[in-house]
């Protein structure tokens, strides 16, 4: 684990018990749709500000084999860290404010609603490097791609000692490589 | 059982860290009779403990302690907080190395005669060469069991290191294999063969791979003639009046002060660590720091040039199978300066798992075609780019003047700025990256900058006129007899190889040294 979400990462480890909290809320939002809107209402953040910061993160990291629990995980820990403080819930909601003030300005919908998918990257074109743009990024990338349920949708087969490594389960085949 | 000695124990050699230089120093000094107390600033983790988590484990032992940077080079842009990825735990950075152990070329244990004099550069012959060594290289491939040595056998090539040396092939290149690694092919002196987890760096659960935490840390115990103790970080080495380190104050788990007298100190906390002890530990009579009468202590501090290239393929490698390392193309190594550049530089597997190579991947960059290079994930291979740093005066380790750890400790700041030489070597080996995935069909590649690095060398270096440096041929301070440096800190010029190998051989030739100085009474 390296560059700059390292500062990140050492943000949470330091924090102590970040992740734990985090963990617990990612473990609540896990089912989906509805109980997500529910914790993150509780959370400090709005059922509307929510689905948008979901959105937003598919957006950044778009990958049409995940369905939306993947990015709504991915953004849970955010909205555990704004309900304990008032500064980032500031800072979410007012970015919320931005990128929809921005969807309006060029399609005349709030984020969400546009379904134009060029448009929604021009809107965060706007944004992009702001205090908002770089918290949410950093702050969703390693939640969302540390999930063990997302790996498999990659071929990624993670943790490997439980069944003896990759010894006799195939690390050295690699059978369309010419001799 | 180990033994638990006196606070007022003089007679000890007290040892400030426990990995590659410290714990290797320990078993050696332990085994010859030598009464040693070891402080390590980290935990002691048991081997049940690693898990195959990249994001867990890094957070699980790597050194998070507060540090700055800065100077031009990408890590401090990039993660200025953590300039290096080091490790707080027995056994420090031996427990996550990916256990390349490679020697030394004769010509980098000569730079400023064989390179000449390089602008911008402060370029020194070590005190030592390659013949000197090669008996202490031959013991340390013996004790970790590097395979390609002694009889060792090398470890099979893995998916993705097969298709590294067919790009090797294709490209010309003749000296590519499974890299010379500290990892056991089969059992062998009481570990597990490997069993090809990809987890290397995350520490080995199998034991298949070489560390001072569970090979040398519970020898050296075993002789009952060693103690660890660790969560004890030490901020001061004191001395008498004439000049002689008389122990060192640390602080221990519960942040209580404490002091162990010594007969000798030995530094190795690694080159960040190593130099600030030493400027901290200034007094009226080292008003510099100690051992720092030259100026020298944290200056030529050197990491490696280093940058990463992954390639596309339209079919699966699965790069994250096997030993993760394994695999080495040596032939840009030479030194050959119509290239462009001096010194050398080795292309290494480097693999990574989908939440490291996810979150690494493309620093600020978003959408879609980031994302493609995560959906094609399992047909990617990686090579890391990893070539000689030069040493420069201005590239160095200084006390923060303001911002101090939990224990008012200054923490470190490490400067560098990236010398021309650096973008020769890695604009020439990023085009041989690509050349060489290309020529066996990658359909695409990507560059990455310099990580933090894990190769941190020089800032107390070796010299033969202490004018020069800190420590003479065995590590030994000019200034200060019974204090030694005994880690990667003591590192003249960075070479293109991994360091441990080195470290590890100049502990066992600095053991001898101390054992027999110690029976003649001169120290």
């Amino acid at each position: 684990m390296r560059h700059m979400l390292l500062r990140e990462l050492v943000g949470k480890f330091t924090r102590r018990g970040f992740l734990r909290a985090g963990a617990a809320t990612v473990a609540a939002a896990a089912v989906g749709g509805a109980p997500l809107l529910t914790k993150a209402t509780e959370s400090g953040l709005s059922a509307e500000q929510s689905r948008t910061l979901v959105k937003f993160t598919r957006d950044l990291f778009p990958h049409d084999r995940l369905d939306d629990s993947f990015y709504a995980k991915a953004v849970a820990p955010l909205g555990d860290e704004a309900a304990k403080d008032a500064a980032t819930r500031q800072l979410l909601a007012e970015g919320v404010a931005q990128l929809d003030s921005a969807s309006i300005g060029l399609a005349r919908k709030p984020y969400t609603e546009v379904t134009d998918e060029t448009i929604r990257i021009a809107a965060i074109k706007k944004i992009e490097g702001g205090a908002f743009f770089s918290k949410v990024y950093n702050g969703t990338m390693t939640p969302l791609y540390n999930q063990p349920e997302l790996w498999a949708k990659f071929g990624y087969e993670g943790p490997s000692s439980a069944q003896g490594g990759y010894r006799d389960r195939g690390f050295s085949d690699i059978p369309w490589l010419p001799q | 059982m180990p033994p638990k000695f006196d606070p007022h124990d003089s007679s000890v050699v007290v040892i400030v860290g426990s990995g590659a230089g410290g714990g290797t120093l320990a078993n050696e000094l332990a085994k010859k009779g030598v009464s040693v107390v070891v402080l390590e600033a980290g935990r002691r983790m048991e081997m049940t403990e690693f898990q195959n988590d990249e994001i867990g484990m890094f957070g699980a032992f790597t050194w998070l302690d507060p540090r700055t940077s800065s100077g031009s080079w990408y890590v401090a842009k990039s993660s200025a907080d953590l300039p290096a990825w080091t490790c707080k735990l027995v056994g420090g950075t031996t427990v996550h190395w990916g256990a390349c152990a490679l020697r030394f070329q004769e010509h980098e244990f000569k730079t400023r005669t064989r390179y000449g004099a390089i602008a911008g550069a402060s370029l020194l012959d070590w005190p030592i060469d390659l013949n000197e060594l090669a008996p202490y290289y031959d013991r340390a491939e013996m004790r970790m069991g590097v395979t390609g040595t002694h009889g060792i056998p090398r470890l099979p090539a893995s998916a993705h290191g097969k298709v590294l040396f067919a790009g090797a092939k294709k490209l010309g290149y003749t000296k590519y294999w499974t890299t010379n690694m500290a990892i056991n092919p089969v059992p062998r002196d009481g570990r597990a063969g490997c069993q090809q987890t990809g987890f290397c760096v995350q520490g080995c659960t199998f034991g298949a791979k070489w560390s001072t935490l569970y090979v040398d840390i519970p020898q050296a115990e075993a002789t009952g003639k060693a103690e660890i103790r660790p969560e004890s970080q030490v901020l001061r080495i004191e001395h008498d009046a004439s000049g002689k380190v008389t122990g060192v104050v640390y602080a221990d788990r519960t942040g209580a002060l404490q002091r162990q007298n010594a007969r000798i100190v030995a530094v190795a906390g690694n080159s960040i660590e190593s130099p600030r002890l030493l400027l901290n530990s200034s007094s009226s009579l080292f008003p510099q720091g100690l051992a720092n009468s030259s100026g020298q202590v944290g200056r030529n501090y050197m990491r490696h040039v280093t940058s990463t290239v992954f390639a596309a393929f339209d079919k699966p490698v699965h790069m994250y199978r096997g030993t993760a390392q394994s695999g080495i193309v040596m032939d840009e190594a030479r030194l050959d300066t119509s290239r462009g550049f001096v010194g050398g530089y080795n292309l290494e597997l480097l693999p990574q798992g989908l939440p490291s190579f996810a979150t690494n991947l493309l620093p600020g960059e978003w959408g879609r075609d980031r994302a493609s290079w995560i959906d094609n994930y399992v047909n990617l291979a990686g090579v890391w780019i990893i070539g000689e740093d030069l040493a420069r005066e201005d590239n160095r380790v200084t006390l923060h003047p303001d911002r101090k750890d939990k224990y008012g400790m200054p923490i470190p700041n490490v400067h560098v700025d990236d010398h021309p030489n650096d973008f020769a070597m890695q604009h020439h080996g990023f085009q041989q990256a690509d050349a060489l995935y290309q020529s066996i069909g990658a359909k695409r590649t990507v560059h990455h900058q310099p990580f933090p690095s894990t190769h941190n060398m020089g800032t107390n270096r070796m010299s033969e006129n202490p004018r020069d440096g800190v420590v003479n041929k065995y590590g030994q301070s000019h200034d200060v007899k019974n204090l030694f440096v005994s880690d990667g800190s003591q590192f003249t010029s960075s070479g293109g190889e991994n360091p441990t190998l080195t470290i590890v051989a100049l502990a066992l030739r600095q053991s001898e040294y101390i054992a027999d100085q110690m029976r003649k009474g001169a120290l």
